[in-house]
């Protein structure tokens, strides 16, 4: 089928809107652009779009991905142009192209890059915050509640932290830059990382924002940028 | 601190929705305040879901936005949660839009759609830190007014709302504007800027009229204290609906709302006139819109929006006399667009059923029939020309059809029922579950179910009935009990209403100035969300009129003579009292009146000179 994959950022003026009502938000821009996209069968049409990993609601992102099958023709450029005409104050496509392969943008990704501000009220120096950091991650297990629909239970979040690096500090606030496991094998939600690092910390941390800065495929067991050529041409790149 | 850093990522992050409070949808209307001379705040009384699906609203929002002078926003009630935040972090009221706190506009006006939604007013008001009554408010307070079906009896809310439209709005509004930006620059007082709008035809100043009452607690009275204001104040309708604004935008929510959905407004009014109908009397008379013109509206609407669902809005869509032409052209038109095209409240015949199966394709959901009485003696008392042959053919048809739900509403406590009436509600049912059965087991879908509905009758003013005492608690209990045990069949479920809303809704519909005090006094104790189940206080209710001295039984449980003078009498919603009595006595001979197209029964809207009464007359 004829694809297209694009890369776009969510604002603060949309971070509030469930994942949900944004595939709405997106289906009714693409309505209003008259864009050639595919439609399902049946009595309810919906657009072929598929979404990237959902971001929590009151979280940022530079780096949302989105696959659409098309109908019709339209170069990436011009999509982009036209859909981006059409978005929201908030919402803006960064990137547009065709897609040959197969898999999905939200099968194939692994992971996720998040960076959380924390506002910190009384004195945390820089040196405080890097030991405290380093003593979190070389616990041997990182035990967190997790919450499923019927019970909670503990899991060991470590396997899931790739990175996690103390970013910028000033006076009262400072950032925690992290790189975890997302996807439906194994998904760590930044919040659930916070709420265990918080602790550490000691009382005066608040948490401030959560910005999503990367979501990454694995193609031979290396991370790629979901917008990288080889991912996008998949097996047949001579298509 | 800046009310938009005030209203912080802590406080939206910690509420239900806060989708509801950030605005930035598409379509929205954005001004530089610096060019603008007259802010006006239109308020819901209820939250955004609820208020965004709101037909009124999303057209006065435009139109008066198409002023370059003017800039409205949009407000609606915080739900709880949000409202304690706000009060904790001492954030006012605001406006969706520029996020601006509602206390610093010219206007705040609201949407009276619901007799519950009284206290959200109040509380709203108090949110936004102004004063309560009209008296203590000046120069420095917004004006705050109000307009919608409610308004045609503005009594209970004369001491909270300067002034009232009366009708349809669209031109008041911009009277109003216009005299308000004159009288802005000349600085006078502000009684003087009511005493100007006090001649627009349509607008009601509850200040400048005097109320009177008799020994008895019945009104006596109501005067306006100074010559020049009108002694009845007029509602104003729109003449010509096919030239009136419609806007070619709505606002698009981010979230989901009650009606998400575009909404094609075919007419005003409506022909039927049953007699327990308020909106059936208050918007009359009829104005249709020609077809072609909506088609042409339907399509700027659905490419500057793109919803995939457009739906008819109008009181009885069936009586649109170009509803076959408009759907026809509606689904040419809107199926490449993929496009779904919702019919709401058809009266069920073959023709519609035939307009449903080509407009929702296979989908067979629910149909909603609303029979109201459950025997034809009563159906008759309510001018409700529907037989039960009528009722069993078209469910006959529907479920031939493939269809399988079915929902019948039904009022209990109408005048002159008795248990028969009752039990015929039940046996109607019967009758729907039997149709089914007999229906060939190959054609009908599979799953019967039928819904029994009932709501409790609320006598109100400006309909044949507003003479009329609502039953009382105690025995709309028992009329919902003795139903429940006539209903026998298990494809039968049987919903009911609270009858505490309704007699409340009854106290306030045809309520008094007296009846204002009790609602600011329920609001002190609390009362808010009045219509959302849980926030319900029926207690505190009790509690606010014992204290006010108002006895609710008076407004909502008792019986008037007909030379009463009601709250309501100095405001003309172009029906005649003589007329309306003259119905009210056919009712209890059981007499059928005709509607407005196939015979004129002179009810006093003749007067708005609109087609329909003039070629019938
Ligand atoms: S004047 Fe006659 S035709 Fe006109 S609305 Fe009244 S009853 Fe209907």
């Amino acid at each position: 089928m004829n694809g297209l994959r694009i890369k776009f950022l969510r604002g603060e003026e949309v971070k509030y809107i469930s994942h949900l009502d944004l595939m709405k938000v997106f289906e009714r821009a693409l309505r209003r652009a008259r864009l050639p996209v595919a439609y399902s069968q049946g009595f309810n049409p919906h657009p072929e779009m598929i979404f990237g990993l959902p971001l929590s609601v009151g979280v940022t992102s530079e780096a949302e991905y989105a696959d659409f099958g098309l109908e019709g023709n339209v170069s990436p450029a011009d999509f982009m142009r036209r859909l981006n005409a059409q978005l929201p104050a908030g919402l803006k496509v960064l990137e547009a192209k065709k897609k040959f392969a197969k898999d999905n943008i939200m099968a194939s990704i692994t992971m996720a890059s998040y960076r959380i501000t924390v506002s910190a009220e009384g004195h945390f120096d820089r040196e405080f915050l890097q030991e405290k950091i380093n003593d979190f991650i070389e616990r041997p297990t990182i035990i967190v509640k997790k919450e499923t629909k019927s019970k909670v239970r503990d899991v060991d979040i470590k396997p899931m932290i790739h990175q996690l690096c103390l970013g910028d500090s000033e006076e009262g606030t400072f950032t925690v830059n992290s790189l975890l496991s997302a996807g439906s094998s194994a998904n760590l939600k930044p919040e659930l990382l916070y709420d265990a690092f918080a602790d550490t910390f000691g009382p005066g941390i608040k948490l401030k924002a959560i910005h999503r800065t990367g979501l990454f495929v694995s193609r031979n067991g290396v991370m790629v940028d979901p917008m990288d050529d080889r991912v996008l041409e998949g097996t047949n790149p001579k298509r | 601190m800046s009310l938009n850093d005030r209203i912080s990522d802590d406080i939206l992050r910690s509420v239900e929705k806060p989708a509801r409070y950030t605005g930035n949808e598409w379509n929205v209307v954005q001004k530089d305040v610096n060019n603008i001379k007259i802010r006006f705040a239109f308020c819901f009384p209820d939250v955004y879901e609820v208020g965004m699906s709101h037909l009124g609203m999303r057209i006065l929002y435009h139109l008066i936005n198409e002023r370059e002078d003017s800039w409205c926003e949009r407000v609606f009630a915080p739900w709880v949660d949000m409202e304690e935040k706000m009060r904790e972090n001492g954030i006012p009221l605001f406006a969706l839009e520029s996020h601006d706190p509602v206390g610093i506009f010219d206007f705040v006006g609201f949407s009276l759609q619901y007799e519950m939604s009284y206290t959200n007013i109040i509380n709203m008001l108090d949110l936004a830190g102004i004063p309560i009554r009209t008296a203590d408010r000046t120069e420095e307070h917004p004006f705050v007014c109000a307009g919608g079906p409610c308004s045609c009896n503005p009594e209970p809310l004369a001491g909270i709302i300067d002034f009232f439209i009366l009708g349809e709005a669209e031109e008041v509004i911009n009277e109003v504007l216009d005299i308000y930006k004159e009288w802005k620059e000349n600085g006078a007082a502000r009684e003087d800027f009511l005493d100007r709008i006090s001649s627009v035809e349509g607008v009601y100043v509850p200040g400048f009229y005097d109320v009177q009452y008799n020994g008895d607690g019945t009104v006596k009275s109501v005067n306006p204290i100074k010559d020049k204001y009108p002694r009845k104040v007029r509602k104003r309708i729109v003449k010509d609906l096919d030239n009136v604004y419609y806007p070619e935008k709505v606002i698009v929510p981010f979230t989901d709302i009650v009606h998400n959905r575009l909404m094609l407004e075919l007419f005003r009014g409506c022909i039927r006139g049953c007699r327990f109908c308020q909106a059936g009397f208050i918007y009359r008379p009829v104005r249709e819109k020609n077809p072609e013109k909506l088609v042409e509206c339907a399509k700027k609407l659905e490419e500057s929006t793109g919803y995939e669902e457009i739906s008819l809005a109008s009181l009885s869509t069936s009586d649109y006399t170009g509803l076959g032409e408009l759907t026809e052209q509606l689904i040419e038109e809107m199926e490449p667009r993929k496009v779904n095209l919702a019919l709401p409240s058809l009266r069920v015949d073959s023709f519609s059923l035939n307009l449903m199966e080509k407009a929702q394709k296979v989908r067979k959901s629910g149909l909603t029939f609303a029979p109201e009485a459950g025997t034809q003696r009563l159906r008759d008392v309510i001018n409700k020309g529907v037989t039960e042959e009528d009722l069993i053919n078209s469910v006959s048809i529907a479920f031939a059809g493939g269809w399988s739900t079915v929902k019948l509403y039904f009022m209990l406590g109408l005048p002159t029922e008795a248990f028969e009436d009752i039990a015929g509600i039940a046996d109607l049912g019967k009758k729907v579950v039997d149709a089914y059965m007999n229906t060939p087991k190959e054609k009908r879908g599979k799953g019967l179910k039928v819904t029994l509905s009932t709501s409790s009758f609320v006598p109100k003013p400006f309909t044949p009935f507003q003479w009329e005492a609502q039953d009382t608690i105690e025995v709309l209990v028992e009329k919902q009990k003795f139903l429940k045990d006539n209903i026998k069949s298990r494809y039968i479920t049987y919903n009911w209403h609270e009858p505490e809303l309704s007699f409340l809704e009854a106290v306030f519909a045809r309520g008094d100035r007296k009846t204002g005090e009790v609602l600011i006094k329920a609001w002190e104790k609390g009362c808010k969300f009045d219509s959302w189940g849980d926030h319900f206080k029926f207690e505190k209710w009790i509690e606010a009129f014992d204290e006010c001295g108002v006895d609710p039984a008076f407004y909502a449980n008792r019986k008037r003579n007909h030379d009463e003078v009601f709250p309501w009498d100095h405001i003309d919603m172009g029906i005649s009292k003589k007329f309306l009595l003259k119905e009210n006595e056919r009712a209890y001979k059981g007499e059928l009146t005709s509607n407005c197209r196939v015979g004129c029964s002179g009810c006093g809207a003749a007067a708005f000179g609109s087609s329909i009464c003039i070629k019938n007359d």
